[in-house]
């Protein structure tokens, strides 16, 4: 029974934990966050391969994608020295091996319990304005979730200043860099641009379309092309709370002069979802570029 | 459920429109959560007259869509948070130093406003993801000492997020189901649920600083900014106690009850009688402050456990007593450690030496304060203490944990009467310290609170019989 498929969901799943333990215990911290990238790409083909090409896009784009841009940004500081070697440590590995082992025995049998769930929102999705069942569950069925998520995005930035990162010195721009960078943003732009438009109906939407726009940012950011991107620049402060505040303006109306907190009026819901989608991918954009290639030198006291 | 949403959204504008214009912090805030608690107030008259109110938002149906539910309880909770933010933001509008403080307070207000309302296991998730946040970002307000704290408290919180978030998939593996109300009806004793309880019990654990997963907490509370630490120490860690109060009484099935009660007790005498001893021990004056927190929430898991295990309705009541008790007892003390602090320059507890004489206001905050902490009559701290140990006195097995608390009471008796009679010390003779009065009797205030508590016992105790559940 050793068939395509499950060949390749093995090969899958040890690639994933081989490079999870290699990310871990590489020689220097450089191939460390190599490693953690390439997890991070597996991990989004694996999801490809579930099924989830939501999960896929924002996986690629946010955990391979930016957390490597941080994690490289990080070790230009702190210099590559090696990582912990790696030393065989029995008692913490049986631990892990034990926890591992109660999960296994835990969500095995709920390989075959179906929900109820995704035939609801399956059934009430054409009510929702939009054909992508993820971006109704996003912005409709779950709208509050997603609201609260903005606030956690916006508070990370807050927090991460507040823990004044030393300024790093601003790399040279490298001609062929450069160069790529005029070619590349323009492309980046459009493709941001396209997966948010496409989010009501395929897979994409404003984090994965943020995104896009956040890596092109930094990319000019890093040749010098963008003036420098300031937290006491009103715009961009403005930029930065605008998708959480126009979500909490739209629930409290909603609220206030409709049926209830977050029940948009029939009729409306396509217009004011990609209203929320478009406000909060350029919320997404700048709180990703300031997180990446903000500006630190203002954070002095 | 109107005014509540209100009081949730008056201090989430706030905190928005704080980080666009940062200028007049201390006002805005003050105004904003005078006008939450109104709204507070507001929905706790609503929901006592015409009973329980729940919503699905976006009109969806039940299951799709996520409950937001209003209970006399939530609606104390949410007039608590509120009278708690503007006790803080009144002290601390005299004495703010960094604008950034005031942003953070909002959005820490409307957090917790969302989390009691909620009624959705994952919704919980995204609010204690951002409470903790919220949180780690203001310990880190105080600059360069506090980083390391505020680190650890981030990797530890995010490590409980997880736990806790496993805990909510394999419910939903299992019921498919993650409203509250509807799971609360559903649950059966099989392996998965009691995993997932334990993984979701671990991770709140860590998040509300319950004995032994506390380690992160004395040193991040005791070295953020005073206001903070009295944010911290009143508010944020009753949320998470919050749901896992809700879980145990409500969701876990019968067969669980029983095993959770027990650990929850044990794990609540412990954490009375080391958070004490810390706290007795330690040279610092905030960190002694912060110890007294971790065992004043023995008393609150003590209390839950016995719920459970011996189905106590008054210990439920006497719960929830201790956390509004604590909550402002533990701000005024905050307080007034941070106004002594400042008064005489120096964080260990030896500096007080005299302070009865030279900063009597402060001294008499953190005294009053004190006594509602050991319990002393008449005091919310009392009210709440005498609850829980009723019925411990009435059934000879039960006596050992009544021993336990009155050991607990000697404890705290000790830890505060260690400050007392070092404050009441001749002072040495030098140069009078500069003290500001008002703002060390905005100090003062939230113990008077406490112990105004007492006055109305009796229908808040009787009332409280009523609701709890």
């Amino acid at each position: 029974m050793m068939g395509g498929p499950w060949l390749f969901d093995i090969a899958l799943g040890v690639l994933l934990v081989v490079l999870a333990i290699a990310s871990i215990h590489a020689r220097n911290l450089y191939a460390g966050v190599v490693m953690f990238i390439s997890f991070g790409l597996v991990a989004a083909l694996t999801w490809t391969y579930l099924g989830a090409p939501d999960l896929a896009l924002a996986e690629a784009a946010i955990s391979a994608g930016l957390t490597g841009v941080l994690l490289f940004a990080a070790l230009a500081r702190i210099g590559n020295t090696g990582s912990t070697p790696f030393t065989p440590r029995r008692l913490p590995a049986l631990l892990c091996l034990a926890v591992a082992g109660l999960l296994m025995v835990t969500l095995w049998p709920l390989a075959r319990n179906p929900s109820v769930l995704p035939g609801m929102a399956m059934a009430n999705l054409p009510r929702t304005g939009v054909d992508n069942p993820v971006t109704g569950v996003l912005l409709n069925f779950r709208a509050w979730d997603t609201l609260l998520e903005l606030a956690v995005l916006l508070v990370a930035l807050l927090g991460s200043r507040g823990l004044r990162p030393t300024p790093e010195e601003e790399p040279v721009p490298w001609p062929l860099l450069t160069a790529w960078s005029r070619l590349l943003v323009p492309l980046l732009t459009l493709f941001g641009g396209y997966l948010l438009w496409r989010g009501g109906n395929w897979p994409g939407g404003a984090f994965q379309a943020g995104a896009m726009l956040a890596a092109g940012a930094v990319l000019l950011r890093l040749n010098g092309l963008l003036p420098e991107v300031a937290w006491r620049n009103p715009v961009v402060r403005g930029l930065t709370i605008a998708g959480l505040a126009l979500f909490a303006t739209i629930a409290a109306l909603t609220a206030w002069l409709g049926d209830g907190w977050l029940n948009y009026p029939p009729g409306t819901d396509n217009a004011l979802m990609m209203l929320i989608e478009i406000i909060a991918t350029l919320s997404i954009a700048t709180v990703l570029t300031l997180l990446v290639a903000g500006n630190k030198t203002e954070l002095e006291p | 459920m109107n005014f509540a949403l209100v009081s949730l959204s008056i201090p989430l504008f706030t905190g928005l429109l704080l980080l666009m214009i940062p200028r007049y912090g201390g006002p805005w805030v003050v105004l904003s959560s005078t006008l939450s608690l109104a709204a507070a107030v507001a929905s706790l008259v609503e929901v006592v007259d015409s009973g329980n109110q729940a919503v699905l938002l976006g009109g969806w149906p039940e299951l799709l869509a996520i409950r937001l539910h209003l209970e006399p309880i939530n609606a104390l909770l949410l007039a608590f948070t509120a009278l708690i933010q503007l006790l803080v933001s009144l002290y601390w509008s005299r004495n703010c130093r960094n604008d950034g403080f005031w942003a953070l307070a909002s959005l820490l207000h409307a957090t917790l406003a969302a989390l009691w309302l909620s009624g959705d296991l994952f919704n919980w998730y995204v609010t204690l993801e951002l409470l903790s946040l919220v949180s780690v970002s203001m310990v880190a307000l105080a600059g360069k000492d506090s980083i390391k704290p505020a680190l650890n408290y981030l990797f530890l919180s995010l490590l409980a997020s997880l736990c806790y978030l496993l805990g909510v998939a394999i419910i939903y593996g299992r019921y498919g189901v993650l409203d509250f109300q509807i799971l609360s009806r559903m649950t059966v004793g099989d392996t998965s649920t009691a995993m997932a309880m334990l993984l979701m019990t671990l991770g709140l654990m860590v998040k509300g600083a319950l004995w032994p997963l506390h380690l992160w907490l004395p040193p991040a509370h005791s070295r953020a900014p005073t206001a903070v630490s009295a944010l911290l120490s009143a508010l944020v860690v009753k949320g998470p106690l919050f749901i896992l109060t809700l879980l145990w009484t409500r969701m876990a099935p019968m067969e669980l009850t029983d095993k959770g009660g027990e650990f929850l007790a044990v794990m609540g005498v412990f954490a009375l009688l080391v958070g004490g001893w810390c706290s007795f021990r330690t040279p610092l004056l905030k960190e002694m402050v912060a110890y007294s927190t971790v065992a004043q929430l023995g008393y609150v898991m003590l209390a839950l456990g016995l719920m459970l295990q011996w189905q106590l309705r008054e210990t439920l009541v006497a719960l929830w007593l201790f956390v509004l008790a604590h909550g402002l007892a533990k701000t005024s003390m905050f307080l007034a450690a941070g106004e002594m602090q400042r008064i005489f320059g120096n964080k260990r507890v030896t500096a007080l030496r005299g302070a009865s004489q030279t900063a009597p206001v402060a001294m008499f905050a953190f005294a009053v304060a004190g006594g509602s902490l050991i319990g002393l009559p008449p005091s919310g701290g009392f009210l709440a203490k005498w609850l829980l140990l009723e019925p411990l006195f009435y059934d000879l097995q039960r006596w050992p944990l009544a021993f336990a608390v009155l050991l607990s009471t000697l404890v705290s008796a000790a830890y505060v009467f260690r400050i007392v009679t070092l404050a009441f010390d001749r002072a040495e003779r030098g140069q009078a310290p500069s003290r500001d009065r008002v703002s060390e009797w905005l100090a003062l205030l939230p113990a008077l609170l406490v112990w105004g508590m007492a006055l109305v016992s009796e229908p808040l105790i009787l009332w409280l019989t009523r609701v709890a559940q």
